[in-house]
């Protein structure tokens, strides 16, 4: 019942709190804004305390709540760190919830604030549902569950009530769509994000199939729940049962269409594995083609090692292990299979017993681990992936993006290599690796730069990433105090031999400064710009280090990237196609620089920028040394000068610029 | 008027009163503080108050002072209470200004002071490693006319200088004194447990006599406390006057506020605890100025003022007869794990009437406890407020036992 005295008192003691935050100076503020916040943070986990709150929101933000926090000016916020700072509990997440009324109220037309427009606050509002469906439709992660108190569970999905009713939910089936598509554009190893929305959209929104936008999303949620007519209405058990009846070609027009179905969006549903398991063990083998969507090349690879494969196929695909039949068909057409040493690694593979610990952490990774199904089949099912779209390997929320571009660029060139080294790691729980002669055993050296693995990752880079993680920081420490960017050596060391031995970085450890920013940007457009480097492409990644800049352009750190190729794009701008181990497809690093994931030339899990752009980003990057030298002077001052601009007026900010020329 | 108040000690809060009394005043603190001073324009004066040397005593700080024009030193915790000793012995040419204040920094010689003007005491000693304790204790049951098998009479250590709580120990038997008494305890003051309820007196004193008396009910020492006295305490207002005064003469103190801690018998007897004249823990003076609707820390700071007159005297202080009708009291809330991931505010609390606010931390995850010293570490304070005192201590009791970690 509502009890009107508890409520009066309630606001009354807002009333109070609030009074004494406004009236007090600047050096008891933050004691009283702390007592404010713990009320505040008391009341909004019912809708009508959140109303209250919301009703007041206007008087709070002009008393100065928010200054001195990161929450001050709107036009600075980040929608995509609104999630992990919900999950951070008061006072944090009390902040947060305020500074989501603050942008309603701004949307609505109820506040104004200068430079901050109320379409600015919708937009940043709809992105922020749609980042946080799991709070939206009260389902949260089995991880947010864990990390969340009920109260604070209880808040938040408070709000994301209040703001759904505020809210046009229409607009949010186009960011729905546009989600989807930035995900499923990139072809991510890892699927578990979109299929998570296409189940909350199917099981919270109803779709009608006559409006285009709904249909959209139907499109999406077919390849998951009902990738053939032939599925409908059945589960995965009563499809295996039909099959039995369908005639010869009545086979193929369902392995057509299922593997159409699996390449719109490369998400496979537990049908396929039914169906590819049904053609190998009833003779159908010739069909398979079909059903994994081959082209002639990869039919034609499919038939070479059509035992071996099939073998394969029937020790690790499982409708519960059902995604990686999408990574087997990109390896077959990939080429991958011909290699005896890789196949020699595969079949190994098969036989190993994996360490407990690894076991552990495959389990952990899978967000449903099914019983019928061993950690090993896991493993090799990611590693299908893995191997099949080097493109799609993540980081997930670590810090290890050195890790995730040196499974990539292994899964590329060195795939054997990749697959002994799981092999290791999976049976003994350690790595050793080389270091300028010296050994590095992962067991036997100090921390990484992961202290909790975030485990939503794929099967090999949980068995990997720890102890890649700790072997790339023991060679940076060993690395370190040369006087030049460790990462000199230490590339070459982690990545293999294919990195080039010269390495250019823009700024200079002695004089902690950037030093020669138009010799460095020479030096990279020498290496890799077609129009300057006699128009050869490149043949390996090229690990890369960049400025990571806010949407305001401001320095926010540093991170790990490959160089794929430069090449134009489809209107003819020269584009850097690079990989981005963060697979975040809607990326703003300011000056209008947006990295995009499709629709400008990219393969699946490529993203790209037009290459003055990406040159304004960068800071570290490996070139022929012998090569780049005499092309150097072909590179005219004043696209130089463009990237310089873009430099200084972002990340540059935060650094010393010296002009003294450097001998590259 | 003083012409500036020298505050011994960081304390934001005090600073802001002095700001909003817009009265004249420098900070003497560590130099961690001088950044800020300097970004919010307070008038600092950095000093390293833990170093006493030929470069860095009072008659260094009293230089030092001058260019402020400082005339009255305030000290604001337990450990400046000599600074402001010395440097209002300067300010007023009295030698025993500084005497006084060894005075309040030595429980043992203040304990002694209490007992030759007749203010009951328990027994106590200094003591100085283990076999002392226990000879007390032996001592202590020998008169209590101990039998065999008989409980051993408990036995208190404190640390001769130290704030409050602070190093304090309960011993209850010689087992206990085996177990609990460290090397690092010694020496110290030994004395018999004092059989009563606890409370503490905030004194506010100007030319010898008492201007203001706030009695703050101890509901449990080092966890809650309510503002003003219960109606039991209350009854006993005059007699504990009474010994107030006598407390404030025979220590002859003039100026500034004291805050002794009286134990109170069944039979009426008050036993004198010990006695402090720096700003008390607890949020003492927070809960009084809110209970008595005056700025309390504002009051602490002009009291120490020779040349404030009656009118401001009558000003900054409550009446000497004020008896609020509304109850302020807070209980601190310490984590009951070892290992803590977050905090739980309970829906009990959220819905009682009394309850005020909190400042409460959440915890990082899996934070670990340390063991507690002194009552020091809480996680913050919860506020009551009501009209019943009796509810008010329930309520007290009830959520110091409450676990607000998880």
């Amino acid at each position: 019942m509502h009890n009107q005295v508890l409520t009066d008192n309630t606001y009354q003691k807002f009333e109070e709190l609030f009074q004494e935050f406004s009236q007090a100076t600047a050096l008891t503020r933050p004691e009283k804004a702390q007592k404010l916040m713990g009320q505040i943070d008391l009341q909004i986990d019912s809708s009508e305390g959140l109303d209250f709150i919301f009703q007041n929101i206007g008087g709070l933000s002009e008393a100065g709540i928010f200054d001195g926090s990161p929450w001050a000016d709107p036009s600075k916020l980040v929608a995509s760190l609104v999630n992990g700072t919900l999950k951070s509990s008061h006072p944090n997440s009390t902040i947060e919830i305020l500074s989501e009324l603050r942008l309603l109220a701004i949307a609505n037309g109820k506040m104004k604030i200068k430079g901050f427009s109320a379409k600015d606050a919708e937009n940043f509002i709809q992105e922020v549902i749609v980042a946080n469906l799991e709070f939206v439709f009260n389902e949260p992660l089995e991880e947010t569950r864990l990390v969340m108190s009920e109260h604070e569970l209880k808040k938040v999905h408070t709000l994301f009530k209040f703001i759904s009713k505020e809210t046009k939910l229409d607009n949010v089936k186009e960011k729905l769509v546009e989600e989807l598509s930035l995900i499923c554009e990139q072809r991510p190893v890892v699927t578990e994000k979109q299929r998570k929305i296409i189940a909350l959209v199917k099981e919270k929104i109803e779709l009608d199939p006559t409006i285009d936008l709904d249909s959209k999303l139907l499109k999406f949620q077919r390849c998951i729940y009902r990738p053939t007519v032939k599925t409908i209405d059945k589960n995965f058990k009563e499809y295996k049962t039909s099959l039995k009846d369908f005639s010869k070609e009545q086979l193929e027009a369902e392995s057509i269409e299922m593997s159409k179905s699996m390449l719109s969006f490369g998400l496979v549903s537990q049908y396929h594995p039914v169906l590819v398991k049904f053609l190998i063990e009833k003779g159908h083998k010739d069909l398979i083609p079909d059903c994994l969507g081959l082209s002639e090349a990869g039919t034609a690879r499919w038939k070479e090692y059509e035992e071996f494969i099939s073998k394969l196929i029937l020790k690790t695909i499982h409708p519960y292990n059902a995604q990686c039949i999408y990574g087997l068909a990109k390896m077959l057409e990939s080429g991958i299979f011909s290699r005896e040493a890789v196949r020699s690694g595969l079949a190994n593979m098969l036989t190993i017993n994996i360490h407990p610990e690894v076991e552990e952490r495959i389990l952990k990774s899978t967000k449903t681990p099914h019983e019928k199904i061993s950690a090993l089949q896991y493993l090799m099912g990611a590693l299908f992936r893995v191997l099949g779209q080097p493109l799609g390997v993540g980081q997930g929320n670590n810090p290890t993006c050195q890790s995730a571009r040196g499974i990539s660029m292994w899964s590329q060139h060195a795939p054997a290599k990749l697959i002994n080294m799981v092999q290791t790691a999976a049976t003994y729980n350690d790595l050793t690796f080389r270091f300028e002669a010296q050994e590095i055993k992962a067991s036997a050296v100090g921390m990484g730069l992961v202290q909790n693995l975030d485990h939503n990752l794929d099967a090999v880079s949980v068995t990997l990433v720890p102890m890649l993680d700790k072997i790339y920081n023991e060679m940076m420490l060993r690395a370190s105090g040369r006087a030049e960017d460790p990462h000199k050596w230490v590339n070459p060391a982690l990545y293999g031999q294919w990195i080039q031995i010269g390495f250019a970085s823009a700024y200079d450890y002695l004089y902690n400064a950037i030093v020669d920013f138009d010799g460095f940007i020479r030096v990279f457009y020498a290496m890799c710009h077609p129009k300057y480097n006699g128009g050869h492409r490149l043949i390996y990644p090229n690990p890369v280090g960049i400025f990571i800049t806010s949407s305001k352009g401001d320095m926010l750190g540093f991170h790990a990237i490959s160089l794929l190729r430069v090449d134009k794009d489809p209107k003819g701008v020269y584009r850097a196609y690079f990989l981005n181990p963060n697979n975040e497809g809607r990326q703003d690093w300011g000056q209008n620089v947006k990295p995009s994931v499709y629709g400008n030339g990219e393969i699946y899990g490529e993203s790209s920028l037009p290459l003055n752009e990406f040159a304004a980003r960068i800071y570290a990057f490996h070139y022929n040394n012998l090569e780049a030298i005499d092309k150097m002077e072909n590179v005219p001052d004043e696209e130089i000068q463009n990237i310089r601009k873009l430099a200084e007026e972002s990340w540059g900010r935060s650094y010393t610029w010296l002009e003294t020329k450097k001998s590259w | 008027m003083a012409q500036c108040f020298a505050l011994m000690g960081w304390s934001l809060p005090v600073i802001e009163s002095m700001q909003k009394l817009n009265k004249p005043y420098v900070v003497v603190s560590f130099p961690d503080f001088e950044g800020y001073a300097k970004e919010h324009d307070i008038p600092f004066v950095s000093y390293q108050f833990d170093e006493w040397s030929d470069t860095s005593n009072s008659l260094d700080l009293y230089e030092k002072l001058k260019p402020f024009n400082a005339d009255v030193a305030v000290p604001l915790f337990e450990e400046t209470v000599e600074w402001a000793g010395a440097l209002n012995s300067i300010y007023r040419g009295d030698p025993r200004v500084l005497n006084r204040a060894f005075l309040f920094r030595n429980k043992a010689m203040m304990k002694r002071k209490a007992l030759i003007g007749g203010l009951r005491v328990g027994l106590f000693e200094e003591v100085y490693n283990k076999e002392g304790v226990k000879n007390f204790m032996k001592r202590l049951n020998q008169a209590n006319l101990q039998i065999d098998g008989e409980q051993d009479s408990w036995v208190h250590i404190k640390p001769f200088a130290s704030a409050g709580t602070v190093g304090h120990r309960l011993l209850r038997s010689m087992q206990d004194i085996e177990d609990k008494c460290q090397e690092s305890d010694f020496p110290c003051l030994a004395e018999s447990h004092l059989p009563g309820t606890e409370f503490s007196c905030e004194a506010f004193i100007h030319g010898g006599k008492i201007r203001f008396l706030n009695i703050t009910e101890y509901v449990k020492l080092g966890y809650s406390n309510f503002i003003p006295e219960g109606h039991h305490l209350h009854s006993k207002r005059d007699k504990i006057m009474k010994e107030m005064q006598k407390l404030v003469d025979l220590f002859g103190i003039e100026y500034g506020m004291i805050h002794p801690e009286w134990f109170l018998t069944e039979n009426d007897e008050l036993s004198f605890g010990e006695v402090a004249c720096r700003i008390p823990g607890g949020h003492i003076l927070e809960l009084c100025g809110k209970a008595y609707d005056f700025d309390a820390l504002g009051a602490f700071v002009l009291c120490h003022d020779p040349n404030l007159s009656e009118e401001e005297l009558k000003e900054i202080l409550p009446p000497l007869d004020a008896r609020p009708n509304q109850f302020y009291g807070n209980v601190m809330i310490y984590p009951h794990k070892n290992v803590i991931n977050k905090l739980e505010i309970p829906e009990e609390l959220k819905e009682e009437s009394y309850f005020l606010d909190h400042n409460l931390i959440p915890p990082y995850t899996n934070q670990k406890i340390n063991s507690r010293e002194g009552f020091g570490n809480h996680f913050g304070t919860v506020n009551f407020k009501g009209e019943d005192p009796d509810r008010m201590t329930e309520l007290l009791l009830h959520y110091e036992n409450v676990d607000f970690y998880h």
